[in-house]
């Protein structure tokens, strides 16, 4: 087995603890036997070439792989110290706390302001001025308050990509989930719009665990406090931002850094 | 030699070929009904949209009573129909167990394709008794103090009658379209919503169905179309009366059913021939008008500016 997390003693403020995960797509065993744990406030980055399960590794830990026809999950994600596979867990209730950005920007066909409102209006928040207060307050942390405030009820379907992401992201923050899941959340945005939210990533940690799934050495390196490389569905290491750059344990993870994948 | 470019304009001229000539027969149709309805047209004037009369022997011509026939018997299968059809669909892509959802699926598709006259003679049997020993009985006895809802004569024709046979007759169609709209609702858009924590349920009404809208007004445009045209139920079921309905279970005439009925005596006498023509015309600019207002508003509710292919796979 790899040597994954960084040592025992400071297991202190893990938030979500993942045990001997494996995951099935049928008869494909594509996650094997993950173990790693994440920490409260800080920005993780799960990195690997495309194909190599990082995005159902992230949807296993707001089980949106629950939905896959056939999928099978043993192991358990410990969040808070509770097991989110227990049957007792409502998965509606446990979404409620994980914000989830998607790697092509996916806001709802409303208005801007809905968008950014839907969490807090299924979560049943009726307070009108608390709503308009918390929209305000998201597209000013998402960095798009000054591009759209006079267009709140324009379709969010006009917006760029760029904007659109930045507006997916400021939906998964207005619940105020704990942990928040990117899977690439810049792959496909320009420079510019790319930059900006890895800025946002970068503030983020003050308020939330951030998971991002990323394949892109150069941006995980601007935002990580701890990365993990994925291959082939086995998580080969996971360490430290600043060991895991400079100091690769594993001749695989090297060969990926050094981009020879 | 065929180069490649020859064999692509050819390709391109054989389809435009085949799109013009569509085109002109629609327009040919048309410019007969036009040529044909030209005499009453300017015998009758305008006034002919709202003459009540309908006098073959004396040459009094009025489109009032057809229009209002037509109108009510469309309306009230869509009322009944549209929500209906949203229910079946709605539960057939979002709700339905896996092997059930070929099974009713297959059985709305035949639904869908059967001849018109079935479902003509099975409101004859079925519907029309009901409607006279069950139906209409009740209501005379708690609600004719609504004029509305007045049994005159307790003969189980009349407008409701068709009504409900012509409502069976759409319900497949803009069911099984709302299920195949709701099907291609993108996953990503979904799991969006899912990912929030939001309910099955409010993942249908915040997300599939402004997606699906579009699709769902077409299958709602291809029932109207079907509704407004139908004949042959019809004719059989709404008592063929010249008489403007003032009730649900009043008798009553459409455009179409007069047209099945009178149209081989009618061309006999030109200017009888050239009324009924010109009430096919209106027919058309019904179906039409119903189309563009519905357009309107549909860009209206959505915002006219979704673009779906913003999402991609991946
Ligand atoms: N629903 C599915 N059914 C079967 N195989 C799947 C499904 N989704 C993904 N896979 C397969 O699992 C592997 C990993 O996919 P994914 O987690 O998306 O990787 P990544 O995000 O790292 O690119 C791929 O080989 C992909 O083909
Ligand atoms: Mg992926």
């Amino acid at each position: 087995m790899p040597e994954n997390n960084t040592s025992e003693k400071d297991r202190d403020n893990v938030i979500v603890d993942v045990k001997n995960l494996n995951f099935y797509y049928g008869s494909y065993h594509l996650l094997k036997n993950i173990n790693l744990y994440f920490k409260k406030n800080s920005v993780c980055t799960l990195l690997g070439p495309s194909g190599c399960g990082k995005s159902t590794f992230l949807r296993t830990l707001n089980r949106m792989n629950d939905y896959t026809e056939g999928s099978k999950l043993t192991g358990e994600v410990l969040i808070n110290g509770k097991n989110i596979y227990d049957r007792s867990v409502d998965v509606v209730e446990l979404r409620r706390d994980i914000g989830m950005v998607f790697q092509n920007p996916n806001p709802f066909p409303k208005s801007i302001f809905d968008n950014v409102a839907f969490g807090l209006k299924i979560h049943g928040i009726k307070d009108k001025d608390f709503i308009v207060e918390r929209v305000e307050k998201c597209l000013k942390y998402s960095a798009l308050y000054d591009q759209v405030k006079d267009k709140l009820n324009k379709p969010a379907l006009s917006l760029s990509g760029g904007q659109q992401q930045r507006l997916c992201i400021a939906r998964a923050i207005a619940t105020n989930p704990s942990i928040l899941l990117m899977d690439e959340p810049t792959a496909y945005l320009d420079p510019i719009s790319t930059s900006v939210i890895l800025d946002l990533i970068n503030s983020f940690k003050k308020y939330y665990t951030v998971i991002v799934a990323s394949h892109n050495i150069q941006q995980a390196g601007r935002i990580s406090d701890y990365s993990g490389f994925f291959l082939d569905g086995e998580l080969i290491e996971f360490s430290e931002a600043g060991s895991f750059f400079t100091r690769p344990k594993d001749k695989r993870t090297e060969d990926f850094i050094t981009s020879r994948y | 030699m065929f180069t490649l470019k020859y064999k692509d304009d050819l390709f391109r001229f054989i389809l435009s070929v085949f799109v013009l000539s569509v085109i002109s027969i629609f327009l040919i149709a048309v410019a007969i009904i036009l040529y044909y309805s030209y005499p009453a047209i300017m015998k009758y004037g305008i006034s002919f949209l709202w003459v009540k009369e309908w006098n073959p022997p004396k040459e009094i011509f009025g489109a009032l009573t057809f229009i209002a026939g037509t109108l009510a018997v469309t309306f009230i299968a869509l009322i009944f129909a549209i929500p209906l059809s949203f229910g079946i669909g709605i539960f057939l892509q979002e709700y339905c167990p896996h092997f059930l959802r070929g099974i009713f699926t297959v059985i709305i598709e035949i639904l869908a394709g059967i001849p018109s006259v079935i479902f003509g003679v099975w409101g004859v049997l079925v519907v029309v008794p009901w409607l006279r020993t069950t139906v209409e009985p009740f209501f005379d006895k708690h609600f004719s103090y609504i004029p509305f809802l007045r049994v005159s004569e307790n003969i189980g024709y009349g407008i409701l009658a068709a009504s409900i046979v012509v409502m069976f007759m759409i319900l497949p169609i803009i069911a099984s379209i709302t299920k195949d709209s709701l099907a291609s609702v993108p996953k990503i858009a979904k799991d969006g919503a899912l990912a929030m924590g939001a309910t099955q349920l409010d993942v249908i009404k915040d997300v599939s169905l402004p997606y699906a809208l579009n699709g769902i007004y077409g299958g709602i445009v291809l029932g109207f179309g079907r509704a407004v045209g139908e004949t042959i139920a019809v004719v059989l079921l709404i008592g063929n009366q010249a008489i403007i309905p003032k009730s649900l279970f009043s008798v009553g005439y459409t455009i179409s059913s007069l047209l099945a009925n009178t149209f081989t005596f009618a061309v006999i006498n030109p200017i009888y021939a050239s009324a009924e023509v010109e009430l096919a015309l209106i027919l058309l600019l019904i179906s039409l008008i119903v189309n563009i207002i519905g357009r309107n508003i549909l860009d209206r509710v959505i915002g006219g500016k979704f673009n779906r292919s913003q999402f991609g796979g991946g």
